[in-house]
């Protein structure tokens, strides 16, 4: 969800009102897990591994990370303890905002799809989420793995034609996998691209015949096919965990 | 589809229709996203002896054959002749006709193992059929199948991904082709339950390389079967008739207990057959097997001229011979600038890549450049000879091939 949130900021203006002049880092942490650090400033944000130096604003503990993503995913029931800061109210008020605001555009919310710039960014967001699901999936998802035990290793990018910045990569080794964003680490062995910010909103909600789309040259695959169909099903599992669930 | 000269004009409007009323545009192997979109037209219009004309009038020497069936060439004026005969008589009947007690019979004659003979349309009727025959005969559940190779279009071997449930498969086992470890690993865990080992005769998955058997894969697998009382299946839906009229199990010296025919058997005209054992018989008389159009002469007709001018013409010698110079010569013009390519397969349903391209950027472009200049190369799908292709055709096929190899050249592929 992190890279959600930069590219949130960067690119949405109401995020950015969220935001103001908020100048804060931030901390969070799964219990007995991975943190991270995000750092609020100019309307920006940035994040980094770990708990970065220095002593944060605020400091946030999820018990797992079925907890974070619940915090994400809008659910009431799943605030954080605040291990530090609890007294920065205006820090933690327009965190849990912007995290609403990521909720809404990254669920399709009919407010934000209600407008063409509210649609490219959930395109946009969507193919971010999904592109860095694709990495824990790869480890703990069986069905995935098994996915992608048959698939040749390469690089895979999806990107939107004339949307930079938005590109998301996965490389799936013989051992190990890898996903990012932004400027693949080598040549991709697939670029999978959607034509426009429209298809990949589409693409992203299953709501487009994707094989007719390839026919249309709506989508192109170029290079390493097999790789691409493969994950293809690997992304479809991203669904399972994304929905709304009805706890 | 972008053709930046505009040559699949007609392809692409039709394909825009499609796509509103058909899903997927046009779906399964011949769909665009397996071929190359830009470089390959979508729909065909004509076709006569080893070439075809697509939509828009541009003209292809076929090394696709209708991906198999155009053993002999298109529009093969006896065959088409016996089809038509048979059809000025009868189309499709409440009975089947006498053409196919008299096709089982020849078939039953020219492949020495069997003693009966069921036909159907397609492939996958067949070897879905002939699994079900294997769990008839041997009252067990398993079936073990090689890893990537493509048995049809049901639940148990579907290459695709969707409306499937984990029960389909939950008898079906994979091992890898000419990996015999992982075969005995199988054969180990199941023992006492497994029904069949379906398998084609050489291995020829989509995206990658033809495989050949190693030297003693066949004989183990054949000697597994019997020891352990396994019906074994050879699926020679794909390579049937193009390696030896008489199955491919003669090609690569063994003999299976099923063999599934389709493709090559009737030039074109939809059929699909099964042969077996005499031990099968019984089991084979109890697994319902039927269709709407199962039973239709004509095609059944056009299978007894196809086999016929086959056997009289050794259609087997000729796809040899003009598929050995069509790889040699790709081989060759490939070395000549620079490139290392690996010609796989049998020669009659050849396959050519390079040696060093894993992301199949070089043989996409490779196999566009060759089919703008006329003919079809797939670049993920295995090759098939004709016996309408003359050494004039590889000759001139040769030449654009050349042509080709020196554009991605030029292109620092």
């Amino acid at each position: 969800m992190l890279p959600c949130l930069t590219d949130l900021a960067a690119e949405d203006p109401a995020a950015r009102d969220i935001l103001g002049d908020l100048d804060a880092s931030i901390v969070l942490r799964i219990l007995g897990g991975a943190a991270a650090t995000l750092r609020l400033r100019s309307g920006r944000v940035a994040w980094e591994n770990g708990c970065g130096r220095g002593i944060p604003s605020v400091s946030l503990l999820f018990l797992s990370d079925r907890h974070l993503n619940a915090f994400f995913s809008g659910r009431t029931w799943a605030v954080p303890l605040t291990l530090w800061g609890g007294w920065r109210v205006g820090v933690l008020q327009r965190f849990a905002k912007l995290a609403r605001r990521l909720k809404a555009v990254l669920n399709g919310d009919p407010p934000v799809l209600a407008t063409p710039a509210g649609r490219r960014l959930h395109a946009r967001l969507s193919l971010i989420a999904a592109g860095l699901g694709l990495r824990p999936l790869a480890d703990g998802d069986e069905p995935a793995r098994n996915a992608l035990r048959s698939l040749p290793p390469g690089l895979a990018a999806f990107s939107i034609a004339g949307e930079p910045g938005a590109t998301i990569w996965f490389d799936h080794g013989s051992v190990d996998n890898a996903a990012g964003w932004g400027e693949p680490p080598r040549r991709p062995d697939v670029c999978i691209t959607f034509a426009d910010m429209d298809v990949a909103y589409a693409a992203m909600r299953d709501e487009i015949d994707a094989l007719a789309a390839i026919g249309c040259g709506q989508i192109t695959v170029e290079g390493l096919v097999p790789l691409a169909d493969g994950l293809n099903v690997v992304m479809e599992r991203l669904r399972v965990y994304l929905q709304p669930s009805a706890s | 589809m972008n053709s930046p000269d505009n040559r699949f004009r007609r392809s692409q409007e039709l394909f825009a229709r499609a796509a509103k009323v058909i899903p997927g545009g046009i779906y399964g192997h011949a769909g665009p996203a397996i071929g190359l979109p830009g470089s390959f037209p979508y729909y065909a219009d004509r076709a006569q002896g080893c070439r075809y004309w697509d939509v828009d009038g541009n003209e292809y020497i076929d090394y696709l054959c209708g991906y198999g069936p155009m053993i002999l060439g298109h529009q093969h004026p006896e065959v088409e002749a016996a089809a038509a005969r048979q059809q000025r008589d009868a189309l499709c009947l409440n009975h089947p006709g006498p053409i196919m007690v008299e096709l089982a019979e020849h078939l039953v004659s020219l492949v020495e193992f069997s003693a009966w003979a069921v036909f159907g349309k397609n492939g996958s009727d067949m070897t879905t059929w002939a699994l079900q025959v294997a769990r008839e005969h041997t009252r067990r559940r398993k079936i073990l199948k090689v890893a990537g190779a493509y048995h049809g279009m049901d639940p148990w071997c579907t290459p695709g991904h969707a409306g499937l449930l984990e029960e389909d498969r939950a008898h079906i086992h994979d091992f890898t082709w000419n990996d015999l470890d992982s075969f005995e690993r199988l054969l180990k865990s199941f023992r006492g339950d497994i029904a069949g080992v379906i398998m084609t005769p050489f291995h020829h998955p989509v995206f990658h390389a033809s495989q050949m058997p190693a030297p003693g894969f066949w004989p183990h697998i054949e000697a597994a079967c019997r020891r352990d009382g396994i019906v074994l299946i050879l699926d020679d839906i794909r390579a049937g008739f193009r390696l030896d009229l008489h199955g491919s199990h003669k090609y690569f010296g063994f003999e299976p207990d099923l063999i599934c025919f389709c493709k090559a058997l009737a030039n074109g005209h939809p059929l699909s057959a099964t042969l077996g054992r005499r031990e099968l018989r019984v089991a084979a008389s109890k697994v319902f097997l039927t269709g709407s159009y199962w039973n239709n002469p004509p095609p059944m007709a056009a299978a007894m001229a196809c086999l016929k001018i086959m056997q009289s013409e050794d259609t087997v010698s000729t796809l040899r011979r003009l598929g050995e110079m069509l790889m040699t010569g790709l081989v060759e013009a490939g070395r000549k600038h620079g490139y290392a390519m690996l010609a796989s397969g049998p020669p009659a349903t050849p396959f050519l890549s390079f040696a060093d391209d894993p992301s199949l950027r070089r043989q996409q472009r490779f196999c566009a450049e060759v089919t703008r200049r006329g003919a079809m190369f797939h670049p993920h799908h295995n090759w098939f000879l004709s016996a309408a292709h003359t050494p004039e055709d590889i000759a001139a096929t040769l030449r654009m091939a050349d042509e080709a190899f020196a554009v991605i050249k030029s292109e620092g592929l």
